[in-house]
């Protein structure tokens, strides 16, 4: 089976709509008038939603070990490490993402070792961070560029860029239920850190 | 954290392996994030690096700055395994690659040029909590082979002497995590090295080119340009007191076919070897003589190790590998040989330098007869003869397979300068005198000490000695050395 094929079916899978669901709750009031994750419940639903979206990432093949890894390494000292890494890893990735789509849209030639060397770069970004599904395609795309096969060079791209809005999106939506329980946290006790 | 001289942090042993001081150059700045902090977790001093060239820089203005570097393979503005072999040349640091790539043919490159370790991406925690182990073992390798040396008391006792004398800073501390002094060209030297290291325990009178001295030669090569370079040049640049223009030209001579071989430059410069404005006058006077005499039982002495030397020499390598020099050399005719016998009777013949290649007593690693003399001589092919021998003693001893060959010869001046050369010591065979030339320089004067870096070392003292003891096996009359003319 085309393992770019295989791989696209991933995407179309439906996720829950957690953030839906976190919105609903965010918005419910309790007899008093003051929001239920204020009274702390949130804090556990949140930390369950956000468990729950990362073993389904994890399920799906998105994220990998690593990414546990970057977890923790998470400590007192740098309280945002893992969003640091991604808004790092995010800039890099699409720079990359650019460049192979500039050397792609020319019709003409193909510089086949800058595709190499900008997918080396991007396959090792993506491993940094876990991203697992973009790294695998990255080396399905490599190995197109090795056979100079064109048109598996092109759906290649586009299978790329679908992976990585993909995985974009659902760690942002990550570190938005993070940052909610961050904050419900510091509200519940204010003045006092959190460790995650 | 203790402060350096320069205000950079310096090794605490005590508390090895944490304080181990990292470099990583990696050009994705995701990695570069992660490992900082992977390595801050195990305790590590960590500096980061996007540039390759930025890397080298950093590296070289804090010397022994750094105990690690680990590197991407694959970077923009330089390959990695050309920093990797920088790295090695220059500073001598254990390096450690990484990359994405696994393939098998990478990994070998990267073992080939030199890499402590391999890495495959993404990197695990655990994999860089043990990489002070490739610090230590550097270490323990530097240190076991100065030991090795230690074995023989009549070094010991020239060690004592040359360890006053010399600099500390060329001393090898046995707690002190400075990176070794030992250059590293090749992976296969290094391995050569240290088996050698084992057997024998010859004093070396060489120069090692430790950190700060090949700093200190970089720094002139680049001050004098280097098209223009020259030994002497670079000497007079580098202010070093007790180094020779041999040593410099050696020196030289390695970096160039190093630079040679980075940019896949198959053509060996031969413009500019080393000049030797001085060589000594070749005249056969009876002070010579004498001079030769002294020398050449001073010589004989210093290469004698009575115990565990490896006999190896057949006559007919030697030849054969005389041969080889005289056809290989371009500019100089081959001359005669003269032996330290010869010289006693009072050979009139001028000497005229043999010019036979050196070899770097730079090089720390001992090359069997057969193979890595050839080898190294066909390097040098190009060359003139860097002799600047002004007391060269000779020894008509037998050149067994570990030793620095110092083939070519130079009468001895009759002015006996304060400068020796500094080469390596033939060790000798006790069993194998006779038919042998040994071209060798051998300094044999306290000048020598000072060069000594903790190394057993020649000088008077301990010629005297092995001289006596030498006599004993042969009388000094009936030493024949043939005269090859």
């Amino acid at each position: 089976m085309n393992p770019l094929t295989h791989l696209s079916s991933y995407v179309h899978k439906k996720t829950p709509k957690l953030s839906e669901v976190n919105l609903r709750f965010l918005n419910s009031k309790a007899k008093t008038g003051v929001p239920l994750w204020l009274l702390g419940f949130g804090a556990v639903r949140l930390r369950t939603d956000m468990n729950r979206l990362l073993s389904l990432l994890f399920h799906q093949g998105v994220l990998d070990e690593q990414f546990l890894q970057l977890q923790q390494l998470q400590d007192q000292t740098s309280p945002n490490f893992v969003s640091e890494v991604v808004t790092i890893y995010f800039h890099e990735s699409e720079k990359q993402l650019r460049n192979l789509r500039n050397i792609l849209l020319d019709r003409e030639m193909w510089d086949y070792v800058k595709l190499g060397i900008h997918l080396n770069q991007l396959m090792g970004s993506s491993s940094s961070i876990g991203a697992k599904r973009v790294r695998n395609i990255c080396a399905a795309f490599r190995t197109a560029v090795e056979q100079n096969n064109r048109s598996a060079c092109m759906r290649a791209l586009e299978v790329l860029e679908h992976e990585y809005c993909y995985l974009k999106n659902k760690l942002h939506e990550l570190f938005q239920i993070e940052q909610q329980r961050v904050l419900g946290d510091a509200v519940r006790y204010p003045g006092v850190v959190h460790q995650q | 954290m203790t402060e350096g001289i320069n205000g950079f942090s310096s090794p605490r042993p005590e508390i090895f392996p944490a304080g181990l001081r990292v470099l990583v150059v990696d050009d994705d700045p995701t990695w570069l994030k992660i490992l900082e902090k992977m390595l801050k977790k195990c305790s590590y001093e960590v500096t980061t690096c996007g540039l390759a060239i930025e890397a080298l820089d950093l590296l070289r203005e804090r010397k022994d700055g750094f105990d690690i570097v680990i590197s991407d393979v694959n970077m923009p503005d330089m390959d990695g395994f050309k920093l990797l072999e920088h790295v090695g040349l220059e500073m001598d640091l254990p390096v450690i690659m990484m990359s994405v790539d696994g393939e098998t043919s990478r990994v070998m490159r990267g073992v080939q040029h030199g890499a402590c370790d391999y890495l495959l991406k993404p990197i695990r925690m655990k994999e860089l909590r043990n990489i002070w182990q490739h610090v230590y073992r550097k270490k323990i390798h530097e240190v076991r082979d100065t030991e090795s040396h230690e074995g023989l008391e009549e070094i010991l006792m020239m060690r004592n002497v040359s360890e006053q004398q010399s600099d500390d800073g060329y001393l090898f501390c046995g707690g002190d995590m400075t990176p070794g002094s030992k250059k590293r060209k090749d992976f296969e030297h290094k391995y050569e090295e240290k088996d050698f290291a084992d057997h024998s325990s010859v004093k070396k009178a060489r120069v090692v080119w430790t950190f700060d001295l090949h700093q200190k030669f970089v720094k002139a090569v680049n001050l004098i340009g280097f098209e223009k370079v020259g030994p002497k040049k670079i000497l007079d640049l580098m202010n070093v007191p007790w180094l020779t223009r041999e040593n410099v030209a050696s020196h030289l001579q390695k970096y160039r076919l190093y630079l040679t071989r980075l940019q896949k430059d198959d053509i060996k410069t031969s413009s500019s070897g080393p000049k030797h404005p001085d060589i000594s006058p070749r005249d056969a006077t009876e002070s010579r003589t004498e001079s030769l005499k002294v020398q050449q039982n001073e010589a004989v002495s210093s290469h004698r190790t009575p115990n565990n030397l490896i006999i190896q020499n057949p006559n007919s390598t030697i030849h054969e590998v005389d041969i080889k020099c005289n056809a290989s050399l371009q500019t100089i005719k081959p001359t005669k040989i003269i032996t330290g016998y010869a010289a006693k009777t009072g050979i009139s013949n001028p000497f005229e330098s043999t010019q036979y290649l050196p070899f770097n007593s730079v090089l720390p690693t001992q090359y069997s007869w057969g193979g890595g003399f050839k080898e190294i001589q066909f390097k040098q092919e190009h060359n003139p003869p860097q002799f600047q021998v002004q007391n060269s003693c000779f020894t008509g001893l037998g050149l067994p397979a570990q030793q620095y060959i110092m083939p070519s010869f130079q009468p001895p001046d009759p002015v006996i300068s304060p400068t020796w050369s500094l080469r390596e010591q033939t060790s000798i065979n006790n069993m194998e005198l006779s038919p042998f030339l040994l071209q060798g320089q051998h300094c044999s004067s306290t000048n020598i000490d000072h060069l000594n870096k903790g190394l057993p070392e020649c000088n008077d003292h301990e010629f005297l000695n092995d001289a006596l003891k030498f006599d004993y096996e042969y009388p000094t009359d009936s030493l024949e050395y043939p005269l090859i003319v």
